[in-house]
């Protein structure tokens, strides 16, 4: 079950990856577009950028970044202080392990429940980005399905051993 | 009845002792900044929980998208993929070809090499793991003494941090409000500073302990040219970014991104021509996968920071220790020392990132009042310079400080992952190794703080 849910985060990191991808795409095509106009306009030749490049990689990074999450979970690469604890028995240190990663989900589905209600309003509010004219929430979903996939890493986490991501 | 303040400082120290506990830095963070806000709520009406809560609605999905942060994952991946694609390894191996063939050329040569990846990487620790596994065993198949050898390479992977592009910077300038691309300029003096003291420090070393490192022969003909050619693309990748973010021709989201497609294509190109080298389809996924991992982490902190940042507000805590410097009558210098002080016994054991974010908007306020207010001119002001140069210099320092934490005994994170990484070689030895290093940076940073225009002039100069 643990291992399915890491494969789970690790599958959808690369999703996220490839939101990266693309703003690396995008942001080569625009730069390569302005650095053409400006060598081909003394020749009466526009070329133009993309129209609201900053506005997709605004909503491109907003669900990448949180996709990132699970993986990172998975990886227990979230960053923690090692120094202090080491010195307790490894029960202490296994308890406090778990109490973390309790807390670790039950602050996943607070921010879940909370971007749900946020994601709604945005819609309702029908608010769009400045420049694309595109619909803010659908953005806010990527969001919360990677925040409960967060959540159930860390679930899996105290039932199991650590999973490999 | 506790005060606001007070109930701030408790939460400060919760923090710590949360820390203390292992809670992973953005857990802490969040607890004492949701905690807080409800204490706060119970002992000042005003201050209602329940509007507190509702911004939770908003804030995760506000802090992530944000188009200057998107830097972040894109420096990383470029980092990962320049691994990947064994660029670090070309660049070492370049700059060997270069100066190898002196006493301590090698040494010298990795130094160079951290410089020059930690242009790509923007992340010490980063460096330090890369350039360790690619020059290590070349140091130690040559006998470099395995002191000098880790030493070098714990010292050269600080560079990292405050090399251009670097996220500890993006992050910095985020904070503050000050311009990232100042940020970069300010940095490449100091940065190029610390490579001159670190092969300055190799050369003494080797000149008074020749058996630190044997005189290596000579790299034969076709090898060095074969060195010299991988070298030149690398160069070019690596350098025109740092030029370019330097003087301004880039922004960093643009340079971030198209950097890393660079890198991506010349990987693919590598590969394309022959089947060993360059960038697989697997090395792809594991770069994916490592910046999800390393952006994960980062964003998570930067999230809890939000957070925390809006907690210490409420409770007033930026403007109370704004107030105590201004009527406190503590000498300006002494305070910039404690909080340097502070930052480097910090970074013995916390993360530099998460130490910026918690240190700095809590002392930066208390630190523009001390110089004189945000209106001060550089004529009337405590430290010689007006807020918006306070913020590069004092943002360029405290980075190079929360470098030393990394290599500073007994815990710095750098000295573990070399010692890691050369299995055989006692902790001890690393930490020898260091010290000559740790001494140079101590100088270092006594001469950034003594001449402000180490770091200020480039800016001022590329600004007009």
């Amino acid at each position: 079950m643990g291992h399915m849910i890491a494969r789970l985060a690790a599958g959808w990191a690369v999703l996220g990856g490839v939101l990266v991808l693309s703003i690396m795409a995008v942001t080569s095509i625009n730069v390569s577009a302005f650095t053409l106009d400006r060598i081909v306009r003394p020749f009466g030749i526009d070329v133009a950028g993309l129209p609201g490049y900053e506005d997709y990689v605004r909503l491109a990074v907003s669900s990448a970044a949180l996709m990132f999450f699970p993986l990172c979970q998975a990886r227990r690469g979230h960053v923690t202080v090692d120094l202090f604890v080491s010195w307790l028995p490894p029960a202490v240190r296994q308890a406090l392990d778990r109490l973390w990663l309790f807390a670790i989900a039950g602050l996943a589905a607070f921010l879940a429940y909370w971007m749900t209600i946020g994601m709604l309003e945005t819609r309702s509010d029908g608010a769009l980005s400045p420049v694309l004219g595109w619909p803010e929430w659908p953005f806010y979903a990527p969001g919360v399905l990677s925040l409960l996939l967060w959540a159930a890493v860390a679930l899996s986490q105290i039932l199991g051993p650590e999973p490999d991501a | 009845m506790l005060e606001r303040e007070t109930i701030g400082l408790l939460g400060l120290g919760v923090l710590f002792v949360l820390l203390i506990l292992r809670v992973p830095v953005g857990l802490a963070m969040i607890a004492v900044g949701i905690g807080g806000n409800y204490v706060l709520s119970l002992v000042v009406p005003y201050l209602r929980f329940d509007p507190y809560l509702k911004q939770f609605k908003t804030l995760m999905w506000g802090t992530v998208a944000n188009y200057e942060l998107s830097v972040v994952p894109l420096f990383i991946l470029m980092g990962y993929l320049a691994s990947h694609a064994n660029l670090s390894r070309d660049l070492f191996q370049g700059l060997n070809a270069v100066v190898g063939r002196f006493r301590g050329g090698v040494a010298m040569a990795a130094i160079g090499a951290c410089a020059g990846f930690g242009a790509v990487c923007g992340s010490s620790l980063a460096t330090a793991s890369t350039m360790g596994k690619v020059a290590l065993p070349e140091l130690k198949r040559l006998n470099y003494a395995p002191r000098l050898a880790t030493g070098t390479l714990a010292a050269g992977g600080t560079l990292g941090i405050l090399i251009p592009p670097s996220v500890a910077l993006v992050i910095y300038a985020i904070i503050v409000e000050a311009s990232i691309i100042q940020m970069f300029q300010a940095a490449i003096i100091p940065g190029l500073i610390a490579v001159l003291f670190f092969i300055a420090t190799i050369a003494v070393q080797v000149r008074l302990k020749p058996d630190l490192a044997p005189k290596s022969a000579a790299m034969p003909a076709d090898e060095r040219r074969r060195a010299y050619l991988r070298l030149l693309p690398v160069l070019a990748i690596f350098g025109s970014i740092i030029i370019g973010l330097g003087i301004g021709l880039f922004t960093p989201t643009p340079a971030a991104a198209v950097g890393a497609t660079v890198i991506l294509l010349y990987g693919l190109a590598l590969r394309v021509k022959n089947p060993e080298e360059g960038l697989t389809l697997s090395g792809i996924k594991s770069s994916i996968l490592d910046t999800a991992s390393t952006a994960g982490m980062i964003y998570f902190i930067l999230f809890g920071a939000e957070v925390l940042k809006g907690f210490f507000t409420r409770a007033g805590l930026p403007a109370t220790m704004a107030s105590f410097a201004s009527t406190s009558g503590i000498d300006p210098w002494m305070m910039l020392v404690v909080i340097l002080f502070l930052l480097i016994l910090l970074g013995c054991f916390m993360d530099s990132l998460a130490m910026i974010l918690v240190v700095v908007p809590f002392f930066w306020p208390a630190l523009v009042e001390v110089n004189g207010g945000d209106y001060v001119t550089a004529a009337t002001s405590a430290y010689g310079m007006g807020p918006e140069d306070l913020k590069i210099w004092f943002g360029i320092i405290a980075l190079v400080v929360v470098e030393l934490g990394l290599i500073t005994p007994p815990v710095g994170l750098n000295v573990f992952i070399i010692s890691a990484l050369s299995k055989g070689v006692a902790m001890s030895q690393v930490f020898l190794g260091v010290i000559p290093f740790f001494v140079v940076e101590l100088f270092r940073i006594a001469l950034l703080l003594a001449v402000p225009g180490l770091c200020l002039w480039l800016p001022w100069y590329l600004s007009g």
